[in-house]
């Protein structure tokens, strides 16, 4: 008897997912919820466990293969049925001698970066597990499959991006692979910016004051480890504005041709990570207070950047946030976090020679750029939200108003 | 500074010692009016006299039997076994005697001698003319055994051999005798005993061999570099006491080890470096340590001897299997 696995909807409302890397192998006998394959869907990787044990018999989807919901990724055989050995590969089995392979120094790297070397499944010959294996398994608690060098072969095309015959890289450049993260970027923007109308408007804050409340805050946090940052500031403020401007907090259903009015602030920050652009959300941000905002954001982004984030984390988004001060930059014109209406871009804080009651003064003064679905909000609607979100930020003390404002 | 081969440098080294110390005393068979089958010590009788250069009998029991009771009260014999394939009549000397006086006596006695023999194949001479014993001498402890790869190193190996205070068998690469030249000092000067040089710096591969394995070893990590694979290669010199932190050092930088001699696989030096990498750098290993070594049959004669020796493709191929482990 023989077991189909399909792909599961794994929770996200999702049709498809990438299938990033196999667990198994063909003629691998497996037990029942033993981890099979990762698999790549909006931005989050999860590992799906086998319905059944038995042996592999077949894996019907590689590395980089985008499969449908209901496909069947591998075959299971119960009973009889074996698939071929593979022991021309040389070698005793891992499993036939009870021990996993590897190199001393292999064992050793695993030693130091606190990996059970036990519960990796190797990729080397005859099933060993190589420095390689053990360094993947280190980058995240769920590894994830490292982008092929530029000029490693690329076999198979992944479906739904075809197109002519392969290229071979010539000197004079690099081909990476559009593979997991940066694919599932690249998607999104595309489906964002050719479906939203997209506006940006753009805005000076004085934050002069802020500055100075968040410098006392700090002083008077000092005995206790915790540092502020301006992000939770902006976004209790945000949380402030959205409700009183709620086409701003709002999604687009173009299926149904309806807005979606959001009741919660879940405001997404966008995490730059070596893989590419994630944005974990911050629930609830209007029930929370600056100092729980920190510690979430300061959490968000760590597991953001070792790839250790929740499908959960990632979703369910009603307005992004998008800090660009550390790296700098004037303006800037963002795509949208499809399907959320708007999205606010803050830029760094600056010194600059004012006019201020009446007089010439320099005071500190921070751009935002804030985009948005033209669909949904009008220009006059967005400087609306601009013109409240300044007024906030400007007299930080207003922020107190708010701090047991939760919406329902 | 003059450009010698292998065998004028040990000639030179022997002339250096003779005329520096008088308690040097070079004998063997037809090293004499001859001058030595291979030329070593060409000359030397005529400069220095018959009383401290002598022709012996055939007998080489009794030249290193000889040797021991010389330097027992004093003298600094260097006997000659005209082949190291010969060297057998006189283990018991060397296994009962020279190796165990200094143990023997508590002390109150050293043996300082250096015993001279070419070893090693490839002259197409007949049975008995090209055997690698080093590991029978290596396993004995009380004597030293060295084996240099180059005339450089050649004289001053030999001359520290008869400065240190007990026996010291001195391995000749006959092979190469006359196959290069080096520029050798005219002065005196010493190699230190028990040291290591590194050839070639490579951070892939740490290959060890000694006399005429270093270039072909040399000649395969060239090839090997084409692939794409640096490997280091290590003279080891001296081979008891081996460098022991050299070889560790190299082999935890590299992760990867190959060791190459003449000598039978089975029980050869190989096994024994192998031991020392396994006790002071297995943690470092990223595949197992290749041996490339002759075949576990007796030295053969002259028409099978390129066969036995390994040579650059066997090397070669050794390595390509640690790298590819």
């Amino acid at each position: 008897m023989t077991v189909g696995f399909q792909l599961p909807d794994v929770g996200e409302g999702i049709h498809e997912a990438e299938v990033v890397r196999w667990l198994v192998e063909v003629g691998d006998t497996v037990k029942e919820f033993e981890p099979l394959v990762e698999v790549q869907t909006d931005k989050a990787l999860v590992e799906l466990p086998a319905p059944t044990g038995g042996q592999v018999l077949e894996i019907r989807y590689q590395p980089g293969d985008l499969a449908r919901v209901g496909d069947v990724l591998v075959v299971i055989g119960k009973g009889e049925e074996r698939a071929e050995s593979r022991s021309e590969a040389g070698g005793p089995e891992a499993s036939a001698i009870g021990r996993v392979l590897a190199t001393p120094s292999t064992r050793k790297r695993a030693r130091e970066l606190g990996v059970d070397i036990r519960k990796l499944r190797g990729s080397g010959p005859a099933g060993r597990v190589t420095r390689d294996d053990v360094e993947r398994a280190v980058q995240a608690v769920r590894p994830l499959e490292v982008l092929p060098p530029a000029v490693a072969t690329e076999p198979e095309r992944p479906a739904g991006m075809e197109g002519k015959a392969a290229p071979s890289p010539s000197e004079g450049e690099q081909r990476i692979p559009l593979r997991g993260l940066r694919r599932a970027v690249a998607q999104k923007m595309v489906r964002s910016a050719f479906t939203a109308p997209h506006v940006t408007a753009f805005d000076e804050v004085d934050v002069t004051e802020l500055i100075a409340v968040r410098r006392e805050a700090n002083s008077l946090l000092a005995g206790r480890g915790v540092k502020l940052t301006y992000l939770p500031f902006i976004l209790k403020a945000l949380a402030a504005a959205l409700r009183k401007h709620p086409y701003l907090n709002a999604h687009m259903d173009e299926d149904r041709s309806e807005i979606v009015l959001k009741r919660e602030a879940h405001i997404g920050i966008a995490v730059d990570t070596p893989d590419g652009l994630l944005v974990p959300v911050v629930r609830h941000v209007d029930r929370k207070s600056v100092l729980e905002l920190a510690e979430e954001i300061r959490t968000l982004s760590e597991r953001a950047r070792s790839r250790t984030l929740d499908a959960e984390q990632l979703r369910g988004g009603t307005f992004t946030l998008s800090n660009m001060g550390p790296i700098g930059g004037q303006f800037a014109t963002p795509i949208l976090n499809h399907p959320e209406a708007a999205l606010l871009g803050v830029h760094k804080i600056e010194e600059r020679g004012v006019v201020h009651g009446g007089e010439i003064v320099i005071r500190s003064r921070m751009n935002v750029s804030l985009s948005f679905d033209h669909r949904v909000i009008d220009g006059a609607e967005a400087v609306r939200f601009i013109n409240e979100l300044k007024r906030l930020l400007e007299h930080p003390n207003l922020l107190f108003l708010e701090m047991s404002a939760a919406w329902s | 500074m003059a450009k010698l081969n292998l065998i004028q440098a040990i000639t030179d080294g022997l002339r250096t010692a003779l005329r520096d110390d008088p308690r040097v005393l070079v004998f063997g068979e037809d090293v004499g009016v001859n001058g030595g089958v291979f030329r070593a010590t060409d000359g030397l009788q005529e400069e220095f006299g018959a009383v401290r250069v002598v022709d012996t009998p055939l007998a080489e029991s009794a030249i290193i039997g000889a040797a021991v009771g010389l330097a027992v009260s004093g003298m600094r014999p260097v006997p000659e076994m005209q082949f190291a394939g010969f060297i057998y009549p006189a283990m018991e000397q060397i296994v009962s005697h020279a190796a165990r006086v200094r143990m023997r006596s508590q002390g109150r006695f050293s043996c300082p001698m250096v015993i001279r023999a070419p070893y090693g194949g490839g002259i197409r001479a007949p049975e008995l003319h090209g055997d690698s014993p080093e590991a029978f001498f290596v396993h004995q402890p009380g004597i030293k055994v060295v084996c240099p790869s180059n005339p450089y190193d050649a004289k001053g190996l030999l001359l520290a051999a008869i400065e240190d205070p007990d026996p010291v068998l001195f391995l000749e690469p006959m092979r190469i005798y006359r196959a290069f030249r080096d520029e050798v000092p005219a002065e005196r000067y010493t190699v230190e005993i028990g040291k290591s040089r590194t050839v070639r710096a490579g951070k892939d591969l740490s290959l060890f061999a000694w006399g005429t394995m270093l270039r072909v070893s040399l000649e395969a990590a060239a090839q090997a570099a084409e692939r794409g694979w640096d490997v280091e290669v290590i003279d080891l010199r001296t081979l008891n006491p081996l460098d022991r932190e050299g070889i560790a050092a190299s082999v935890r930088r590299t992760g990867r080890a190959l060791i190459v001699h003449e000598a039978p696989k089975t029980a050869g030096l190989g096994a024994e470096i192998l031991s020392l990498i396994n006790e002071e750098a297995l943690l470092y290993l990223e595949a197992p340590v290749g041996r490339v070594c002759g075949y576990d049959v007796p030295q053969p004669l002259f028409a099978l001897e390129d066969l036995h020796a390994p040579d650059a493709k066997r090397i070669m191929h050794g390595i390509e299997k640690v790298m590819n482990f």
